[in-house]
């Protein structure tokens, strides 16, 4: 099954995410509660309204509140840093020129990622055009990722994001925000425009894909047991 | 609750977190689910290794200018296609329903204004020639009607002729001359209606263009 160069090193001792079966972690959590944030809703509320009368200290708390989060999914996403940080940019230019088409119909965050995901998909077909144009081949994208801060398991790390170089965007685009950034599906739903139903089958299926480019040959793992 | 490797998927998927206990208590005793789920939570474990939640201590202050010059500058004209971005926020039903409903008024509308058009020959017809154009007009005509009987007049021998085709532009001569005749008794009692005129110019140049073919096929 095509898994050579991508097997996960399963050997490694995880913890495993306390998830409490599917039951949402919210990687977050903490971080609002050591800015002081008790609830997401008035503070959704008040920046989106801060926003919306031009003042630009508005913008500022949306980017002490979600910058980093916004950045790290740019990243992901784009795989380079400078991209990243000009994604993030960019949205935040589009939200300024657009504010006034916010109706609340979501929440200020999830309209704020829904920009954000839809520039990074702009930037990326911007990138995958200019390479046609030149005449380069197109699959070099993955070379574009550069160096970051080893984690843990930066080994496992570089699997993960080689098996999601291969997943569709729609499935690379859920596993992302729910996995990675820690939303729920009812927000990804509002995010990329779908039911919070095809969000989650769109969610098991970009695993079921990742499992399987993931493990490791069966032949090995045979020979291993033995 | 009774689990067994049916629902694993299922639970995977869509299950309750008394569903994943259960599941869990099941892999216990099943090795295909145990790896199952221990796969499933190493995924989840090894997408924790994508967070990155450094700052980029310059990217504020970056953003922050481009917001302020954004804000600085005029603000760009809307075009006329951004007036119509209510259209994307409407939901598929309704995009058809009012498509429909376009298409329908469209249809109405255009039914209207073809049963209730004005009918150009009226119009036409109640034209009156000012007096000095009404001179012109007959002294073109009479001119034409000399130049067509000397047409006539040239064609003669050949018209008659005892062939089918001669026939048939004998009879479409007696036809024409016909109209032309009557055409003429209409403008004799109308002589200002330019409508009458304009029919009675298209018989002469029909007559001439007759006579011509005639002549050709003289030739």
């Amino acid at each position: 099954m095509g898994s050579v160069g991508l097997t996960l090193p399963w050997e490694h001792k995880l913890s495993p995410v306390e998830r409490n079966g599917e039951r949402r972690v919210e990687p977050f959590q903490e971080k609002a509660e050591t800015l002081g944030i008790k609830e997401e809703v008035p503070q959704d509320a008040s920046v989106a309204a801060a926003c919306l009368s031009g003042n630009l200290q508005g913008y500022e708390r949306l980017y002490r509140w979600q910058g980093t989060r916004m950045k790290n999914l740019a990243r992901n996403l784009l795989g380079s840093q400078s991209d990243a940080e000009d994604a993030v940019q960019e949205t935040f230019l589009k939200i300024q020129r657009s504010i006034t088409s916010f109706r609340g119909q979501s929440s200020f965050v999830t309209w704020t990622f829904r920009i954000l995901v839809n520039t990074c998909h702009d930037l990326r077909r911007g990138r995958v055009r200019r390479k046609e144009q030149a005449n380069e081949d197109v699959d070099a994208l993955p070379s574009r990722k550069e160096l970051r801060a080893p984690g843990a398991h930066p080994s496992l790390r570089m699997a993960l994001e080689r098996a999601l170089e291969r997943l569709t965007a729609h499935q690379r685009d859920v596993f992302l925000l729910y996995e990675v950034e820690g939303f729920h599906h009812a927000e990804i739903a509002g995010m990329l425009e779908i039911s919070e139903t095809a969000s989650k089958n769109t969610l098991f299926q970009a695993k079921k894909n990742l499992r399987a480019m993931l493990e490791p040959p069966r032949s090995s793992a045979t020979g291993g047991a033995q | 609750m009774n689990i067994n490797c049916d629902d694993r998927e299922r639970i995977f998927l869509y299950g309750s977190p008394e569903e994943w206990a259960a599941l869990q208590l099941h892999a216990n005793a099943c090795d295909v689910c145990a790896d199952e789920l221990r796969a499933w939570q190493q995924l989840n474990a090894a997408a924790v290794e994508l967070r990155d939640y450094e700052e980029s201590p310059a990217l504020w202050a970056r953003i922050e200018s481009s917001l302020r010059q954004q804000q600085a500058a005029p603000a760009p004209r809307k075009s006329s296609w951004t007036s119509l971005d209510f259209w994307r926020h409407i939901s598929h039903a309704w995009q058809f329903a009012l498509v429909g409903a376009l298409v329908v008024a469209l249809a109405i509308s255009s039914g209207y204004l073809y049963t209730h058009r004005p009918v150009s020959s009226v119009n036409q017809g109640n034209t009156l020639l000012k007096t000095g154009a009404l001179a012109e007009v007959e002294r073109t005509e009479r001119e034409y009607m000399s130049a067509i009987d000397k047409l006539a007049t040239g064609a003669g021998p050949q018209l008659n002729a005892d062939t089918p085709l001669m026939a048939n532009y004998r009879e479409k001569l007696l036809v024409l001359d016909s109209a032309i005749a009557d055409l003429r008794a209409q403008a004799g009692e109308n002589p200002s209606n330019a409508h009458l005129r304009h029919q009675l110019l298209a018989m002469y140049q029909e007559k001439q263009q007759t006579l011509q073919d005639v002549l050709e096929t003289k030739r």
